[in-house]
């Protein structure tokens, strides 16, 4: 995912330097300011519509991929596992440590004094999924790993003093 | 018999509208330079230069975040007041009122961080001000100065909206309606500043009513009347309060870029459809993304989710193709005078756009199940208030300072804009790779493989130090005589 959005966002990035560059290049050139208002309103009118033809489309392609319960569910199956996880200052606790790979996982996440983020970092070590440790709640993330090896839990909402300290291994094997 | 001018102040009192504004300006960039600093230093912990300890980096973090955000809002809010005053008509007394409400709140942020030790983040997500391992006095010290400033502000937005009212005669003529509905009106139309002003004043005060209802019960926890109270409520209200007053920063300098940018390219922003639809389209849909800051909360009911995501994608459009869009044609052969506050809203058009894009895809839930709380997100608001919000704003305040003949245009000034433009780039793009190499955001201590990012971004931050440092000492130069001149017309606020 990440490499996908990295490829997407620098294309953007110099697509839209290089047309600000262009820009800045003509700037102390001379336009008659009709010829250049007809031209931005042509923008705005067509531009405007292509941009929100493009942005609905990615919204409506984006919804199958929700990371949440029912979405993952239709996607990888019902649960075959269950971990009990629990986050507090600055410690997790998981009900194992060990995963079978290729099954359909849910992690129901609890959390004992404030929020935390439980943060799944994979061997390589990208994220791969997360979920909010919540006081008060229950959150349930479902995941598939189809990848053997060890996994990081990092703590990925700020929770004081120790909330870099607070990481946990599993095993997926 | 004094002098009046257009809005009924005498020229005493519109003097001291405009010195009042000048101190919010200045004092807000002295602030900006020493939360500069203080940013600094957290990279050069995360490049492994330095050691400053987890408690002392959680510190700084926190003021550093508190600190940005009050220095730019306040001199964005100076600004605008000084652009408005002319024909909107602000008191002085309630202008300088604010200003030290402001400035005790900040002074009670800054001695509960880093005398009293809180260190919760400038967020302050409850429950972790009442349950973090500082003394209870430091939460009671930093949540008194948030009160303080937002009252501050919320005195400013009450200000703007009653002047507003009054010139324009209702709600309907200060959202210029007429203009969006092609209606007739005898009363005046507001200018794009104008506008944008009425709505940041409105969205401002249903901010700061988020603010209250989130920040009451903790008062009320720490007070012993509660024992506590619903962690995702109180998430919704923060982020109600906390993103919409950080995007509402955005549009006050939106309004700065629309009375500078007209100065130095002899054209002006008009007020037509495309400006009356596009200002009040953000009036609602401001309030719309902060929902993207829940996703992670699963039991949060699945529709907020959608809403926003809905309004991370919105409310970028009507900015982009009026605002951004109209000041690419104003540049556009017009024989710009080229000058540091044209390089800087060139540069922080560059910025808003490309922290925008990453806004959207960190906006798409999907996306931000694996960028969430990375350094992705951290990027993209420093490159959308760096370059955006603060940037537009500096750009105005050195035109004040500057004038469209002054030192704003010698070769020293554009030379200095041009290394902002690059140590600001520099900085954020290394942000942004290190959010792609899933780099938490919010931690003390990076490994090895994560400082790398960090030791690259350290010189570019040295850069935009020395683009500041030059400026600064050009700007200061030109302040005695803005202290005492009127402010130079808006040149494009129409």
């Amino acid at each position: 995912m990440q490499v996908g959005v990295g490829v997407v966002f620098f294309i953007f990035v110099v697509l839209w330097t290089g047309a600000l560059w262009w820009i800045a290049t003509r700037a102390a050139l001379t336009a008659p300011y009709e010829r250049v208002s007809a031209v931005v309103s042509r923008l705005r009118r067509w531009g405007a519509l292509i941009v929100v033809v493009v942005l609905g489309a990615a919204f409506i392609l984006s919804l199958p991929f929700l990371p949440y319960p029912t979405s993952r569910a239709a996607r990888l199956g019902s649960p075959q596992v269950t971990v009990e996880v629990t986050g507090r200052m600055w410690a997790w606790e998981l009900s194992q440590k060990t995963i079978p790979r290729g099954q359909t996982v849910e992690f129901v996440v609890r959390a004992l004094d404030v929020n935390h983020g439980f943060g799944i970092y994979a061997p390589d070590g990208r994220i791969v999924t997360q979920v909010q440790a919540m006081p008060g709640y229950t959150n349930r993330l479902l995941y598939r790993f189809d990848e053997p090896g060890t996994y990081t839990i990092r703590c990925l909402e700020f929770c004081a003093t120790g909330h870099h300290l607070m990481v946990a291994e599993f095993t997926v094997e | 018999m004094e002098g009046r001018v257009g809005n009924g102040n005498s020229a005493r009192a519109q003097q001291s509208v405009e010195q009042a504004t000048l101190v919010y300006m200045l004092v807000g960039f002295a602030v900006f330079l020493l939360m500069g600093v203080l940013g600094l230093l957290m990279r050069l912990q995360h490049a492994g230069w330095i050691d400053l300890g987890p408690r002392w980096f959680y510190r700084i973090m926190t003021l550093h975040g508190s600190g940005m955000v009050a220095g730019v809002l306040l001199a964005s809010l100076g600004g605008v007041a000084r652009v408005i005053a002319p024909r909107i008509g602000l008191s002085p007394r309630l202008l300088w009122t604010a200003f030290v409400v402001y400035f005790l709140g900040s002074g009670l942020v800054i001695l509960a961080t880093l005398v009293g030790g809180f260190a919760a983040g400038w967020t302050t997500t409850y429950p972790l001000p009442v349950r973090g391992d500082w003394p209870m006095s430091a939460t009671w010290g930093f949540l008194l100065g948030y009160t303080l400033v937002a009252v501050a502000f919320l005195l400013w937005c009450l200000a703007v909206l009653v002047g507003a009212l009054r010139t324009f005669g209702g709600f309907g003529n200060a959202l210029a309606w007429p203009v969006l509905f092609g209606r007739k009106t005898e009363r005046p139309v507001p200018t794009g500043p104008e506008l944008a002003a009425t709505v940041v004043a409105i969205d401002g005060i249903i901010a700061v009513g988020a603010g209250v209802v989130y920040l009451v019960p903790i008062f009320a926890e720490m007070l012993g009347l509660v024992s506590g109270f619903d962690v995702l409520f109180a998430k919704n209200m923060l982020f109600l309060f906390g993103h919409t007053l950080v995007n509402l920063n955005i549009y006050l300098a939106v309004a700065l870029v629309y009375a500078t940018l007209g100065a130095y390219t002899g054209r002006t922003f008009k007020m037509g459809f495309p400006v009356a639809l596009a200002v009040n389209l953000v009036l609602i849909l401001v309030l719309l993304p902060y929902f993207h800051h829940l996703y992670q909360d699963f039991v949060q009911p699945w529709p907020l989710h959608l809403i926003g995501q809905f309004g991370s994608y919105a409310v970028g459009v009507p900015a982009f193709f009026v605002t951004i869009i109209g000041s690419l044609g104003l540049l556009y052969g017009s024989r710009v005078r080229w000058s540091a506050p044209v390089i800087f809203i060139l540069a922080g058009l560059w910025g808003w756009v490309v922290g925008g894009f990453a806004a959207i895809l960190d906006g798409t839930i999907a996306i931000n199940n694996v960028m969430h709380n990375t350094l992705w997100v951290p990027a993209h608001f420093h490159s959308y208030y760096l370059f955006g919000a603060a940037g537009f704003t500096w750009a105005y305040l050195f035109h004040t300072l500057g004038g469209v003949e002054g030192w704003v245009t010698s070769p020293a000034a554009r030379w200095l804009g041009w290394l902002y433009a690059i140590g600001a780039g520099g900085f954020v793009l290394a942000f942004f790779l290190s959010g792609l190499q899933s780099v938490p955001r919010r931690y003390a201590e990076h490994s090895a493989a994560w400082q790398v990012l960090g030791q690259v971004a350290v010189p570019f931050v040295l850069l935009l130090g020395i683009a500041f440092l030059g400026l600064l000492i050009l700007g200061l130069r030109a302040v005695p005589a803005a202290w005492r001149a009127p402010a130079p017309a808006p040149g494009s606020n129409d």
